[in-house]
């Protein structure tokens, strides 16, 4: 079966861009001395992906603090300040206070890889406004913020956004459908990182997206309706673990969900590998290449 | 004088002065660093300073000194806790890495797996467990008794609790296998044997170990412990289980947290004195006594108040800003406390958490005022 492999979200920075930071931070380095580190851990990354034969391929937003950041930075109206946790893990982002119209200013710059191959990960119109904690509506923010940025993407090549929707409920899914609505022709992935989704996947099947990204870790395969019509983005690399997977195992269990869905599936980590170290990263980076080898080794 | 008075104490740790970072990383020294020793030794009355002084100097530091430099740092640290008035002291930790690889290092059946984004350009390191984690004795003994030999204020000592180190560390040994599309109960039982295994075989042997040599007070650091609000009951485990018959007060310090998750399930703590929590964090800086001059306190506070148990210890600092809280602003916050409980005697006084992320001068302008804001309140009341 034909399967793509590719690693949204946030990656880890090496040990030797994060020492960079913290020199800037204490001013013992200069930022052109990090933007120089940056762009060799971009190039490192971009290398570990093709070696593992990933189909599309992320510069790993090394530069992004969290999620939101970025969008904030660039955006009237938006300022992200508060330290907030994110879901049940050890790391916070600055929540975002928003103080007038929100409105994108400059679309953050597309990384230079090939047209057609990369992917861009953005948080969702709803991950957004409750990173606002409601204080911006997601449909604006999908109208005046991220529609401009989804569109600089994919004029530039972008091959997939991936919205990024930690937050969601059941309850929330007509509210998120009116605001992707409001953007820009895809295609779209929907990840729900570190989330049960059993309770989402029924209504979530008729959200203007391509797939649903779900994760296995919180998530039984039988919660995944048999037939189900979108693509599944198989969060089956579990990225808050250090231990590595057997891609075998992962090869068995995206053969069954294979035949459980109608849609297809893609095979992804269950969330941004930023909450593992860059060295064991990188290893499960190419064990997503292996699962994908194998499914391809099964059809020929 | 007012027949109120409230305990001041600090939470745990301190930022490390440069010439022990810079000793410990085999930087050299400037002489700004130097300085730094003089200049804290003598504001500080830091007994024989001049001895250090004389070896950063020297240009000479090897590393057979860094246990000296280690008891340097201690010592300077207590007595900028007595310093500014405190009744409570410890030494800032400053023998210890961090509160996490404190433990993590220390301990067997953890193995180190680099370093994890706090927030922003903020790392930590991060461990798996391997294996069941044990210890051979008990940590901090030797920490503990250099503390108390150098002060006659109150010793309370600080340790990561259980649930927090299971929290913050992968499982390569309790959940792992069978992680795919494994069952909710699956994953708890893994945590709950992960917890207690932390608690009754790393964190006991060292809180005995402790009030054999004569701690009198452990406070046990949780600032997990709302991170999976339905695993809270685990946290109360973990406490008793590491705590249960000791000899000692026994507390509770939880930071940038989601209050409300913790009742009913600390109603189960064992002979816990207070739970010293994070406020001022998220209050307002303006003077007053009422509910809506208050935000940062209102709701926690009026759940001890609903459950009565067990006391608090009032964060009147924010340990993530420079700005130095007046001594008016704390002693409203005391006050408003007071007010809400109805029992000044419930309440003891602290910063929100520990205050490593700020400059030593800070520090000092910030818990002057903390004390001094406190002597304000009780003279109000």
């Amino acid at each position: 079966m034909e399967l793509r492999a590719f690693a949204p979200g946030i990656y880890p920075r090496s040990e030797a861009l994060v020492q960079a930071t913290r020199d800037l931070d204490r001013g013992r380095t200069t930022a052109q001395a990090v933007e120089g580190q940056a762009a060799s851990d971009v190039r490192d990354l971009v290398s570990v992906q093709k070696k593992a034969g990933l189909a599309l391929l992320s510069d790993g937003m090394l530069e992004w603090q969290d999620v939101f950041r970025p969008l904030a930075d660039r955006s009237e109206g938006l300022d992200a300040r508060p330290l907030t946790r994110f879901l049940d893990t050890n790391t916070f982002y600055r929540a975002v206070l928003v103080e007038g119209e929100p409105s994108l200013r400059e679309p953050i710059p597309a990384p230079g890889l090939p047209a057609g191959r990369w992917l861009r990960t953005l948080p969702s119109p709803l991950a957004f406004s409750r990173a606002t904690n409601g204080a911006a509506s997601p449909e604006a923010l999908a109208a005046n913020v991220l529609a401009a940025q989804v569109e600089a993407d994919l004029e530039a090549g972008c091959a997939l956004v991936v919205l990024y929707e930690p937050f969601l409920a059941s309850e929330d899914v007509a509210e998120l459908a009116a605001a992707i609505s409001k953007l820009p022709d895809g295609p779209y992935a929907l990840q729900l990182p570190f989330l049960g989704a059993a309770p989402l996947l029924e209504p979530l099947a008729e959200l203007p997206v391509d797939a649903i990204g779900v994760d296995f870790y919180r998530t039984s395969l039988d919660a995944v309706p048999k037939g189900y019509p979108k693509e599944i983005m198989a969060g089956v690399v579990d990225a808050r673990s250090s231990a590595l997977e057997d891609p075998d195992k992962l090869a068995r269990f995206v053969q069954e969900l294979a035949e459980r869905v109608a849609g297809g599936v893609s095979v992804t980590p269950n969330g941004d590998l930023q909450f593992v170290s860059e060295p064991i990263a990188r290893q499960k980076v190419a064990n997503l290449g292996r699962v994908q080898a194998t499914m391809e080794e099964a059809v020929a | 004088m007012s027949p109120v008075r409230f305990l001041t104490q600090e939470i745990g740790s301190l930022g490390k002065p440069s010439w022990r970072v810079k000793t410990f990383a085999g930087r050299p020294l400037e002489d700004s660093d130097v300085e730094a020793a003089r200049s804290w030794g003598s504001r500080l009355g830091v007994e024989d300073h001049e001895e250090l002084v004389e070896l950063l100097s020297s240009g000479q530091v090897g590393e057979g000194d860094l246990p000296d430099i280690d008891d340097w740092a201690a010592r300077y640290a207590i007595r900028l806790l007595e310093q500014v008035g405190l009744d409570v002291v410890y030494d800032g930790e400053q023998k210890r890495t961090e509160m996490y690889d404190h433990v993590a290092a220390f301990a067997g059946g953890f193995e180190p797996r680099g370093i994890v984004r706090s927030f922003d350009n903020k790392y930590y390191a991060k461990a798996a467990v391997v294996e069941s984690p044990s210890v051979s004795g008990p940590q901090d003994v030797e920490e503990y008794e250099f503390v108390r030999s150098h002060t006659n204020r109150v010793v309370k000592v600080p340790l990561t609790g259980a649930y927090t180190m299971e929290d913050w560390s992968y499982d390569e040994h309790y959940g792992h296998e069978g992680g795919l599309g494994a069952s909710a109960e699956h994953r708890y039982e893994a945590r709950r044997r992960f917890v207690h295994d932390v608690a009754a075989n790393v964190i006991r042997p060292n809180v005995e170990g402790l009030v054999a040599a004569g701690a009198e007070w452990i406070q046990i650091d949780e600032p997990a412990a709302t991170t999976k609000p339905d695993e809270v009951p685990l946290v109360v485990q973990g406490f008793n289980e590491a705590t249960r018959g000791v000899a000692a007060k026994k507390s509770m310090h939880i930071c940038f947290s989601d209050y409300g998750a913790l009742w009913p399930a600390v109603l189960e703590l064992d002979d816990c004195l207070e739970l010293q929590l994070e406020f001022a964090n998220r209050d307002s800086r303006e003077l007053g006594t009422r509910d809506e001059d208050r935000p940062g306190y209102a709701d926690t506070l009026a759940l001890f108040k609903e459950h009565g148990y067990p006391n608090v210890g009032l964060g009147v600092l924010d340990i993530h800003s420079d700005f130095v809280e007046p001594a008016e602003l704390v002693r409203d916050r005391i006050l408003y406390a007071v007010d809400v409980l109805g029992d000044p005697a419930r309440i003891q006084v602290n910063p929100d958490c520990g205050l490593r992320t700020r400059s030593w001068e800070v520090v000092y302008e910030k818990l002057s005022n903390m004390v001094e804001g406190t002597r304000l309140a009780e003279d109000a009341l």
